[in-house]
């Protein structure tokens, strides 16, 4: 599977990703989180990104790796100051989608909870976004009824409907732009549901979307799991 | 994609009654929050306690990835030029989010709270640890300490920073703020600059009006 011309142009185009945390009621449970009274959301650099065909994601040392798969929107124009719940009044705003993996260092990031330090490393490793498509939006008419899932070694561990978002996308892009200006190229994801989970070196995930039940052949991901090697290693901070 | 290193210097995490870390830790400032000279004020927005914290800032002239700590030279090499930034902080937002384990993202992120200087040639500044950095409000000096109170060096800095995320050319570093952080309010002015052996560096110098932003965010608990 290797990447698309259209793909590495939205790489290169990315100047921000921002991620809407906790944005499905049974991942809040699974984790033990408290449910937001509002959206809150957190950047991943564009130097995560791993596209089709550029190798495995890479486990830095002692972290526990997390999957987490996600609905990702490519911004196709700028978005400040919107106030809007009206779903059909943000695709003018949306150029396209992606299917996408918010890998996390999940140890990491349980630290950062504790000690209320930043996410940026926990979220931030080279590799921790795996994306693919894009898909358009004539064959995603909706995106709040399409269904994601994920596999690790064939085994299904997330696989649900974007209709259980708590926050819909109108609201998350009316959150964002009250505080950031969401410029064109820019990537937004829209949450995971449950059944987060780890994955090891030699692991494979396999992932996609589904629409009134179809597979979204643009979609289809498979991402192989190594162990970086490399400096990093977790250590207190 | 700026990003930005919190190397605080010893008395700033005093005044903010933070706990000296063990090892550096970093947050992203997106590049929307960016403000260019001339480019109008910093935007306070409703309910924010907004903060400054003036910073050395490093401009990356090429791909970094697992830099060595003790590689001084690749370190300096790898530097393009500098800026001096200021890393407008809504202080309020920042100490929920501490306190709830939330990311800091939205407390650093807003728009208008990167302001940065002209660039300076790297010319200009042999060592980045023997500069002086400073801000006032309202002709009042706020902040005025030399980078060589920083905890973590630049080295150590960029070699933690490259082994989680590589760097590339066009990010942005920020370095840290030393002691004397505090709020600013509408109608307040910011001048800001940096001393080299006593003489100011032109590029750095800096001034910025701060205005109420208006708009629809209001602060709110999450």
């Amino acid at each position: 599977m290797a990447s698309s011309p259209a793909l590495t142009a939205i790489r290169s185009n990315c100047r921000k990703v921002i991620c809407i945390g906790r944005n499905y009621a049974d991942h809040v449970k699974e984790l033990n989180n408290q449910r937001p009274k509002q959206p809150f959301f957190f950047l991943k650099p564009p130097s995560s990104i791993l596209l089709p065909g550029e190798g495995p994601v890479l486990r830095p040392n002692g972290v526990n790796m997390h999957f987490e798969i996600e609905l990702g929107l490519v911004i196709g124009k700028q978005v400040k100051d919107l106030n809007t719940e009206d779903d059909s009044e943000i695709l003018q705003y949306i150029d396209s989608y992606l299917l996408s993996i918010d890998m996390t260092a999940r140890n990491v990031q349980n630290e950062a909870k504790k000690k209320g330090l930043p996410w940026s490393i926990a979220k931030g490793f080279d590799t921790f976004l795996p994306v693919s498509g894009p898909v358009s939006k004539e064959v995603l008419a909706d995106p709040h009824n399409v269904e994601l899932y994920l596999k690790v070694n064939g085994e299904v561990k997330q696989e649900d409907s974007t209709e259980l978002m708590l926050f819909r996308i109108p609201r998350q892009l009316s959150d964002i732009s009250k505080v950031m200006t969401l410029e064109k190229g820019d990537i937004v994801l829209t949450g995971t549901p449950k059944g987060v989970g780890t994955v090891q070196t030699g692991e494979v995930m396999e992932c996609g979307l589904r629409i009134g039940g179809k597979e979204v052949e643009e979609a289809k991901m498979r991402v192989e799991v190594k162990d970086k090697g490399g400096n990093y290693e977790f250590a207190e901070t | 994609m700026a990003k930005q290193e919190l190397n605080q210097h010893s008395d700033h995490i005093k005044e903010l009654n933070n706990q000296r870390p063990k090892q550096p830790f970093f947050f992203l400032k997106p590049t929307s929050s960016i403000l260019l000279p001339g480019d109008g004020p910093v935007l306070r927005p409703k309910g924010v306690n907004m903060h400054f914290e003036i910073e050395l800032g490093l401009v990356m002239g090429k791909t970094v990835r697992n830099l060595d700590p003790d590689d001084t030279q690749g370190a300096l090499d790898a530097i393009d030029s500098y800026l001096l930034a200021i890393d407008m902080t809504a202080r309020n937002v920042q100490d929920e989010a501490k306190r709830k384990g939330l990311p800091w993202s939205i407390a650093k992120g807003f728009d208008t709270f990167l302001p940065i200087s002209n660039s300076i040639p790297k010319s200009r500044i042999a060592d980045p640890h023997n500069v002086e950095i400073w801000l006032s409000v309202n002709g009042q000096v706020k902040q005025q300490d030399s980078t060589e109170l920083m905890l973590f060096r630049i080295p150590r800095q960029l070699s933690d920073i490259s082994r989680v995320m590589t760097l590339e050319k066009g990010d942005l570093v920020l370095t840290g703020t030393p002691k004397g952080v505090g709020p600013v309010t509408t109608g307040d002015v910011m001048t800001a600059g940096m001393r080299v052996d006593g003489k100011d560096v032109e590029e750095a110098n800096m001034k910025v009006e701060v205005e109420d932003r208006g708009g629809a965010y209001e602060f709110a608990e999450t």
